[in-house]
């Protein structure tokens, strides 16, 4: 009863500090305060949200995020410990306590939400098609009685197994075997994040993408099951940088002009509706 | 996180698919590779030119490298050369050029394993080399290297679990891409524990019924 009220309490603090008070944050846990730096789960294959920078370290929108969640609970955005995680072990690092957070182009799914918490939604990401310049595919549909790749565990490979059932599908590990397989035509698609697919095509003048919308996911914080107060935290710091137009400055950072507008929208309008 | 019944039931189509490919690629795999022994290990002890040293090689080759290696060469390398096969016959055909080295050098073995005198007799009876291997030399060989064979064919089964990482369905294909979706980690490793320990003793069964028949002759 008193943990109930505690949490709700805490959770009105959050929702306060997210619409009113966009300045004051929210007090830090002290599970977190203790660590004396922040603990944060990052990718290092995915720009433009967290890759590895010309000089080899850190860079990308998200890991912009982290450094200035650093800012804000540690008072410098030097007070952080990035880690690189993959697509399979992030939400098992972030449970065995190697990190207090994920800013990892993580979707918002039931599956996920049954093992750990998702903090507000930052932007949300849709997926896309990618196929040669001359494949005959030119719409999601075109796709049945083909071979599709994708990644295991990804929202495209549950989005397929849901709306798509019976597919030819090929479920490989990495972005790069997905790649080798499309340009050696073991399937005619490889299904991923949109955004993932627009920097590889922007790349590779010999493929080109489908450009039909699907699979839209929001993106959110992941952070561990009962930590109601720290997930409070992250979403008053989350609508502080959405207030304070910090998205698009760190956009125009790290995303080239030609190929910035989806990544803009994703950040800054509603989620758009798509199958 | 307990053991959840309830969800396994409803993964137990995708997994029978995945069970009867592992039974597929492992059995074509296995009837493949003791051919290649029984022929490799002919080419070697009788000594053919080129070919016994082609097999030799082959057979370092293979068992000097990792078979993931090998996996990935023939998916993802063989197509370089011109020679792109399906995602199945990529599977079947490394596993089988795996099994296949280990496979020449059991029956080697039990080729060496038949005493000097045996070969003496059949000399004396006038057989030819080949005579030999085919009435003599073979049939002995493999009663003798029944077990080493038996734990090859074993490793194979076991092995074709590499195949997913090419994108087979198989039945650790299945599984990891159900944890990597559904996070149920418990429930499907322990799946894959009994359904490849099912499978390895069945064939160990068959294996030992095999030699009990083989052994016929020469019980009194």
């Amino acid at each position: 009863m008193n943990k109930t009220r505690f949490a709700a309490a805490l959770l009105a603090l959050g929702l306060a500090a997210g619409q009113a008070v966009a300045q004051q944050l929210p007090p830090l846990p002290q599970s977190i305060r203790d660590h004396g730096v922040l603990r944060a789960g990052v990718r290092c294959d995915q720009p433009p949200y967290g890759f590895r920078g010309s000089d080899g370290g850190f860079a990308g929108v998200e890991v912009e995020m982290a450094r200035q969640m650093a800012a804000w609970a540690f008072g410098a955005a030097e007070k952080i410990d990035l880690q690189c995680v993959t697509a399979d072990n992030r939400i098992p690092q972030l449970n065995a306590q190697r990190v207090d957070l994920l800013i990892a182009t993580l979707g918002v799914t039931p599956e996920r939400a049954r093992v750990i918490d998702f903090s507000d939604a930052y932007r949300w990401g849709g997926s896309d098609l990618l196929v040669k310049k001359g494949s005959p595919i030119q719409k999601l549909d075109d796709v049945r009685n083909r071979t599709v790749i994708m990644l295991r565990g990804t929202t495209q490979a549950l989005w397929f197994d849901a709306n798509m059932p019976g597919l030819q599908s090929l479920r490989l590990n990495t972005a790069s075997d997905a790649l080798q397989a499309l340009q050696q035509d073991r399937g005619e698609a490889y299904a991923h994040d949109a955004a993932t697919l627009i920097v590889i095509a922007a790349r590779d003048p010999s493929l080109r993408l489908v450009g039909e919308p699907f699979a839209i996911a929001d993106a959110a914080v992941g952070l561990r099951k009962n930590e109601a107060q720290w997930g409070a935290w992250i979403n008053a710091a989350l609508a502080r940088m959405k207030a304070e137009g910090l998205y698009t400055t760190w956009l125009e950072r790290w995303v080239p002009a030609e190929i910035r507008q989806p990544y803009t929208d994703a950040f800054i309008k509603p989620r758009p509706t798509a199958r | 996180m307990e053991f959840d019944l309830a969800y396994l039931a409803r993964q137990v189509p995708a997994l029978r698919a995945g069970f009867l490919l592992t039974i597929q690629v492992s059995a074509i795999a296995v009837l493949l590779s003791v051919g290649i022994g029984l022929v490799g290990a002919c080419l070697r002890v009788m000594r053919v030119p080129v070919l016994a040293q082609a097999v030799a090689a082959y057979v370092e080759f293979i068992r000097n490298t990792p078979l993931l290696v090998q996996l990935f060469f023939v998916f993802f390398g063989l197509p370089a050369l011109g020679l792109k096969l399906s995602l199945f016959w990529s599977g079947v055909v490394a596993l089988t050029l795996w099994a296949g080295a280990f496979q020449v050098e059991n029956v080697r073995g039990g080729l060496a394993a038949i005493s000097p005198g045996l070969r003496e007799a059949a000399r004396a009876l006038a057989l030819s080399r080949g005579q030999y291997l085919r009435l003599v030399g073979l049939p002995m060989a493999v009663r003798t290297g029944l077990p080493s064979m038996l734990n090859t064919c074993v490793s194979l089964v076991k092995n074709s679990a590499y195949v997913s990482a090419i994108g087979l369905q198989d039945l650790a294909g299945v599984a990891f891409d159900r944890i990597a979706s559904d996070f149920r980690a418990f429930e499907m490793l322990a799946v894959l524990l009994v359904g490849y320990l099912a499978l390895v003793l069945s064939l160990s069964a068959a294996v030992r019924l095999l030699e009990h028949r083989l052994q016929t002759p020469f019980r009194p």
